[in-house]
């Protein structure tokens, strides 16, 4: 089917441009490491408080690498006209966010993956037995950051002060993905029964569907010239 | 010349007639003739405007959201002028409810700020209005500007809910609105001024987003007519 066969070809696309430039995923896992260092420096804590704060740092880091990603994500486009290019093809627009998003996702997962190795060492986190939990929760928290973001993206792109405008659309928007995410790590790193944050783990599952099905139908619009 | 913004330019002054009267009456009522509450004594009188501000706010909201997905589908640029007005008019009822609830919190809570369910989504409303806005000014082509905008509105007002029941689960512990819930149930001394009041903010809304379309509408026309973009729906 073309839909899926446009999916597979843009993020394709986009790995090998990154593979071949590493500019994003650099780019973005020293800007969240920097973010990292700087909130410990500026932040002395004793154990006690580390549980506390630790998840919030963790998610300001990896939304602040979104931030850093996903803004980028559809500058490549504007380049050689491809934005142009992709408009004119005659594929189901849907499938061009869809391919985006999940080469979006894909980039941020692969930099919260190298990133958690580091932030175990540097906060003296004892946590092993919560890593497929902490993955899953991950896992959702991006792919909602993800979602939101490859839409605003696809929006600033053609904007004049776009640096300023993305963040600023993005931020509010993900309210509940950074709450969720944030109080799901809590309860994965303090070891709390999964009965304690399963409704976090739902809320982010919620803001997931509802924001994949909204932007899937909104992209049309950004697309239509 | 479009017939929306006739019908506009007829109903206008009648509007701000009705706002006059209804919020002159209503502040007399709230403010001299209603007794003090039983419980918050005087402090009960901002309720009279914060109430009135936060319907109104999200009824702004309802009108930008409803604008937006009619722009999307219709492609009228007029509705595209009421959606802007719509934007801007909504930051001040929404800032007007956060700042009336701020002075109501104060002596009745004794905390300015508390990060419950409604304060919350209500900030997150204003940075959205605020963002909206912000969109429209950094964008050169008008066609683009409004179909991103009514975009941005649409997706703000479906994440509002999950933004109210985030935060309430985030912060279960506090329930503040026991006291106005009360505040509003039992009387009908309190009822009725309420009621006069927030009468009166929608027709103060209507009448704003009214002028307000206008004046887009007018500033769109004569940048049409200088020749500086054209737009079939304006000429």
């Amino acid at each position: 089917m073309i839909f899926f066969k446009v999916i597979r070809w843009i993020v394709w696309k986009d790995l090998l441009s990154e593979i071949r430039s590493r500019e994003n995923i650099s780019s973005m896992f020293f800007f969240a490491l920097i973010v990292i260092l700087i909130f410990s420096f500026s932040l002395s804590m004793d154990q006690e408080i580390a549980a506390e704060i630790i998840p919030g740092i963790l998610w300001i880091a990896f939304s602040f690498t979104g931030i850093i990603g996903l803004g980028k994500s559809f500058l490549v486009e504007t380049q050689n006209d491809c934005m142009e290019n992709l408009l004119m093809a005659p594929i189901p627009k849907g499938a061009v966010y869809i391919g985006k998003l999940l080469g979006n996702f894909l980039f941020m997962f692969i930099v919260e993956i190298i990133l958690f190795p580091l932030f175990i060492i540097f906060f003296n986190l004892d946590i092993l037995g919560q890593i497929p939990m902490i993955m899953l929760i991950c896992f959702l928290g991006t792919l909602g950051l993800s979602a939101m973001g490859t839409l605003l993206s696809a929006m600033t792109v053609q904007i004049k002060a776009r640096e300023v405008m993305f963040p600023l659309m993005l931020l509010p928007l993900v309210v509940p993905v950074i709450i969720g995410a944030v109080e799901a790590t809590k309860g994965a790193l303090n070891g709390d029964p999964l009965k304690l944050y399963q409704q976090w783990l739902q809320l982010l599952t919620v803001f997931d569907i509802v924001f994949l099905i909204v932007s899937y139908w909104l992209f049309e619009f950004i697309l239509e010239d | 010349m479009n017939k929306l913004i006739q019908w506009m330019r007829r109903l206008e002054g009648w509007f701000g007639l009705a706002t006059a009267i209804f919020l002159a009456v209503g502040l007399y009522m709230s403010l001299i003739s209603s007794p003090p509450d039983y419980y918050q004594g005087e402090i009960v009188r901002i309720m009279y405007v914060h109430v009135p501000f936060a319907q109104t706010s999200l009824l702004s909201y309802l009108v930008l959201f409803i604008g937006s997905i009619w722009y999307l589908w219709k492609k009228d640029s007029v509705i595209d002028n009421l959606s802007h007005a719509t934007a801007g008019i909504g930051v001040f009822f929404t800032a007007g409810e956060l700042v009336t609830g701020s002075i109501w919190g104060k002596p009745a809570w004794n905390t300015w700020w508390s990060w419950d369910a409604r304060m919350t989504s209500a900030l997150v409303l204003l940075l959205i209005l605020v963002a909206y806005l912000m969109l429209r000014v950094f964008m050169d082509d008008r066609d683009k500007e409004a179909r991103y905008a009514a975009i941005l509105a649409i997706v703000g007002f479906i994440d509002l809910p999950i933004v109210y029941f985030s935060v309430e689960w985030w912060r279960t512990l506090h329930q503040p609105l026991s006291v106005s819930q009360r505040g509003l149930a039992i009387s009908q001394e309190i009822l009725i001024p309420l009621i006069v009041m927030t009468i009166g903010f929608y027709l103060l809304f209507t009448y704003m987003v009214m002028v307000r379309t206008r004046m887009l509408y007018l500033g769109h026309l004569l940048e049409a007519k200088k020749g500086r973009f054209l737009s079939q729906a304006h000429l």
